[in-house]
């Protein structure tokens, strides 16, 4: 069992000796039918355990908790209710312990921060601790604090962040360091392709990814099946990709066996699957580490390499590292990337903070039998009279106020209430009594993000014209398909449904160029993070193309390797031989026994 | 100016033309003046109005069909205002083809306004089965759709390859239309819906858009601007310098209260400087805040600095109705007023009390460490 033991002692105003234990929910020993969200821990402080039963109340998440004295603790839990007004708390849980239930109910605060669950009297060592879900509809959980001491912990982040540590007594940087000569973090399509192509030119490669399965948008948990042409690497892609399914189909599962698989068949990728990274260091302009962090047991490795790639859909590891970068729209003279038919829609006179939104993708099926399904006042101002049995793509959201990054976790759960609502709208169909929710992601889908800056911007024009470059190393047939919401043109819409604009293009090509960080040396970048204007992104964002660019980086960081030089270096001095490389990926390669 | 719409579709598969009986090659004209609103339409239509037709340079030429005119219908006082085409064309599906014969609107923009059915032609579809009136409102909403599936889609994509022969038919779906496309065209008539679109949409509009803007001029950017159709008044914004900003105020106030929230964004993020420099020019736009869409406050709020403290004391008394960062920004905005002004002290004190409030915590922490 993973917990933080504190027996801090510390003096407070009256001189008393104080007993106190900080507990990570998402460390539970039995997690029960609660689920570790680790999405946003850079919002609101850590990973968490949520209670996503789809209105069904989860199994109680359990744990053993080991005092060393005796007492009465203040229990203190940090949850937030995550849908506050005038309507019962959706995410309601109670805290037991040792079988008794504590005294207050639990997910009624507004915003993250402690709520008092009671007091209990610890007469022994070992005891057990549950979180006891009443509703189903994602109550959660951060952590549970164990105080003698009549004190409130601190609830504002800032102040959070620093009693955190001061509790847990963590030391600033992680224990153990590991070397690899590519540290690929974000094991989205984009990252799996670069760790292969790096694994197969002979490069030790880490692999972080802060989930227990791969493939990110295209993984089971998220189910976006994969678009685009495979260009130059078919071969690798093929080992990652998805049949063309309905989006939110349960046949994702089948290629995530595929992709897993076929991940971890290489020997020379180290695999860190619920590792999330929290930090990268740059000196100089060069990344020296990425510090990562096990999702559920907080345990902690630093990561050094001589080559990094940014691969985490967010651009974490680039914004960390002090990479230059963009987010929203530009204007529409800044590239010149106006489509005079869709004019403010496509692209705005001024530039803004518009991007495209994300989805949370759901499903539901016919039951045998009458099947029940509750009022869920909460979600209503979202539904409103919409009503619907499953979600596609245009489940979408994004406003301007919200940002895909910061305000993800909002985002998510504005998501939530409209499944939760739309359903409880159809369920209310008499063709739809049998009708039962089968799955509803809690990972909330990105489309846009942070887009890091390359030597190369890739825009519009270069997809229209289907320029040709002497580093193109990603190509590209699909239209160029920018997503806007339609409540802009209507506000009888519901506000998480989008529509997509397609600008049909020639063949294009995307330069390696855009694959690295303009100002961190050794910083590559794979993904929809890559170095794009916002509408030159709506073509290339589709999983086999930002496979196709992390296997293009995989392979430039082989020849980085051999020639120990940077990522530019490569288009400046062994472009030739890069291009070769890239071009020697369309023919399957002559088995040893045969050469 | 020569439009051709390739109309022949499955020429390449074998099919062959089948003319029938008392087919004719062109129409004649449908009516030398428009009195009446068309059957089908999406502008408003101002009753009295008679339109009258005059000719354009415009054409759209059917293959086989020869050139059908594109004319300008004018107002009495001879402005334009919207453009029309009587249209007969051939829709060939599983070898045979028929005639379709429509009159269709464009806005002045080059936009589908409208249809209207021809005297004596009905439309026909799956074994000759004549359109019923929900199907020629239906052509109409999915002619409306200038994003609609058909624009990114060939003909033979849109269908299934069926594995039995094909049935005859005037307008039979050959083979199962695919779920989306199901949606979007009426059953049964793929191709008729198919064709219209494509003729609807195809280059002739931005042949009309082209014209109307070469012949703009101050009369149709105040007919624009006036209009209650929300396209006009994007273009007729789009083409104001600051001095007609102020002109048309009053006009642009009320679009901003009265209009949808892409033009109101576009109101906000366009107003020249001098209106964020003007007490009295911004305070019409602040007092629409509680009563416009969420995306049009976030970007007034972007000009708080530049607002007077009325404007605090306003948006005060509006506390509930912004999200999270909305509020954070208003709060940030007000920092050095809150101790001064006893309102805004007020309003705050009373919004972070009030128990009931999603953001309330968000004002109260920002209280607390005010203190």
């Amino acid at each position: 069992m993973k917990y933080l033991l504190l027996i801090l002692c510390f003096l407070n105003i009256s001189l008393t000796i104080s007993q106190e234990l900080l507990l990570e929910a998402e460390s539970f020993d039995d997690k029960g039918g609660w689920v570790v969200d680790p999405q946003f821990i850079e919002q609101m402080g850590s990973s968490y355990l949520q209670a996503h039963g789809m209105g069904v109340p989860v199994e109680n998440a359990q744990t053993q908790v080991n005092f060393k004295n005796k007492g009465e603790y203040k229990v203190w839990v940090r949850t937030k209710n995550w849908v506050p007004g005038e309507w019962e708390a959706p995410g309601k849980f109670q805290i037991k312990v040792n079988g008794l239930v504590l005294e207050n109910t639990l997910g009624l605060r507004s915003g993250w921060g402690w709520e008092y669950a009671g007091a209990v009297q610890i007469t022994d060592k070992k005891n057990t601790l549950e979180l006891v879900d009443l509703t189903g509809f994602n109550g959660r959980c951060d952590a549970v604090y164990f105080t003698t001491s009549n004190v409130e912990p601190p609830s504002s982040s800032k102040k959070l962040a620093t009693w955190r540590k001061t509790v847990v007594m963590e030391p600033l940087a992680p224990k153990v360091t590991k070397k690899y000569d590519l540290v690929v973090v974000g094991g989205g399509i984009a990252g799996c392709a670069a760790a292969i192509a790096a694994a197969e030119q002979g490069l030790q490669v880490a692999l972080i990814h802060d989930r227990p399965v791969l493939g990110g948008n295209a993984s089971s948990e998220i189910r976006v099946h994969t678009l685009g042409i495979y260009g130059n690497f078919e071969r690798i892609l093929k080992k990652l990709d998805t049949e063309h399914y309905p989006n939110g189909s349960p046949e994702a599962h089948i290629d995530q066996i595929k992709r897993d698989n076929n991940v971890k068949s290489y020997d020379n990728i180290s695999l860190f699957l619920n590792w999330r990274a929290y930090d990268a260091k740059a000196v100089e302009n060069k990344i020296n580490y990425v510090d990562a962090r096990q999702t559920a047991t907080g345990e902690r490795l630093r990561f050094e390499a001589p080559l990094f790639v940014d691969s985490t859909g967010d651009g974490w590891i680039g914004f960390w590292a002090g990479a230059e970068f963009s987010y929203g729209r530009e204007s529409v003279d800044e590239y010149g990337e106006e489509w005079k038919e869709h004019g403010e829609l496509w692209s705005p006179k001024q530039p803004d903070n518009a991007v495209m939104g994300s989805s949370v993708l759901w499903r539901s099926f016919e039951a045998d039998q009458v099947e029940d399904f509750p009022e869920v006042p909460w979600a209503m101002p979202v539904a409103r009279d919409y009503a619907k049995v499953k979600g596609e793509w245009q489940w979408e959201f994004s406003r301007n106020d919200l940002h895909q990054i910061d305000d993800a976790e909002e985002i998510r759960d504005h998501m939530l209430r409209a499944i939760y609502g739309s359903f409880g709208n159809a369920k209310k169909l008499p063709e739809n009594a049998n009708r039962k929710l089968e799955w509803v992601s809690y990972l909330v889908g990105k489309r846009e993000s942070r887009r890091l800056v390359g030597d190369y911007i890739f825009t519009l024009n270069d997809a229209k014209s289907g320029r040709t470059f002497p580093d193109g190393v990603v190509e590209e047939t699909r239209e160029v398909d920018v997503h806007y919401q339609t409540v802009l043109e209507d506000e009888k819409n519901p506000d998480f449904i989008s529509e997509a604009l397609f600008y049909e293009t020639p063949k294009y090509y995307i330069p390696y160029r855009s694959l690295y960080s303009k100002n961190i040396d050794n910083l590559f970048m794979a993904g929809r993070n890559f170095s794009t204007s916002h509408i030159g992104l709506g073509g290339p964002r589709v999983m086999r193309t930002t496979g196709q660019m992390g296997a293009a980086v995989g392979f430039a960081a082989s020849l980085c390797k051999k020639y120990d030089v940077n990522p530019r270096d490569i288009y400046t001095g062994y472009l030739e031989e890069y291009m070769d490389l890239i071009e020697n990926q369309k023919y399957t390669p002559i088995p040893e026994s045969k050469k | 100016m020569k439009i051709i719409i390739v109309t022949l579709l499955f020429c390449g598969l074998g099919l062959v033309w089948t003319p029938k009986k008392g087919m004719v090659k062109t129409i004649e004209y449908q009516h030398k003046m428009l009195t009446k609103k068309p059957e089908f339409f999406a502008l408003q239509w101002q009753e009295g109005m008679a339109l009258k037709k005059k000719s354009t340079p415009f054409f759209i030429e059917v293959e086989t069909l020869g050139n059908q005119n594109v004319d300008i219908l004018v107002n009495e006082q001879n402005r334009p205002v919207l453009y029309t085409a009587d249209v007969c064309t051939p829709v060939c599906a599983d070898g045979e083809c028929r005639l379709m014969y429509l009159t269709l609107y464009w806005d002045l923009l080059g936009a589908y306004a409208g249809y209207d059915k021809v005297e004596g032609q009905v439309l026909t579809k799956h074994d000759h089965e004549e359109f019923l009136e929900q199907d020629y409102e239906k052509l109409h909403r999915l002619l409306l759709d200038d994003n609609s599936i058909l624009k990114r889609k060939k003909i033979d994509e849109l269908v299934s390859k069926p594995k039995e022969p094909l049935q005859d038919g005037v307008d039979a779906i050959a083979g199962a239309t695919i779920e989306e496309v199901k949606e979007s065209v009426v059953d049964g008539a793929l191709y008729s819906c198919y064709v219209a679109w494509n003729i609807a949409h195809g280059p002739i509009k931005g042949e009309l858009r082209d014209y109307t803007i070469a012949n703009f001029d101050k009369e149709m950017k105040g007919y624009m601007l006036q209009s209650n159709e929300q396209d006009y008044q994007m273009y007729a914004l789009g083409t104001l310098n600051e001095a007609e900003y102020l002109d048309h105020r009053d006009r642009i106030i009320q679009i901003f209260k009265e209009g949808i929230p892409l033009i109101r964004s576009y109101i906000v993020q366009n107003l020249p400087k001098l209106f964020w420099e003007s007490d009295s020019l911004q305070m019409p736009f602040w007092e629409s805040f509680a009563t416009v869409d969420i995306n049009s406050r976030s970007l007034l709020l972007n000009h708080i600095q530049q607002a007077p403290v009325e404007v605090a004391v306003l948006l005060g008394g509006n506390l509930e109705i912004m999200t999270k960062n909305q509020l954070k920004l208003y709060l940030s905005a007000i920092e050095n007023e809150v101790m001064t002004n006893p309102d805004i002290n007020a309003q705050l004190l009373r919004f972070a009390g009030s128990g009931t409030h999603t953001y309330a915590y968000v004002v109260a922490e920002f209280l607390e460490e005010l203190e």
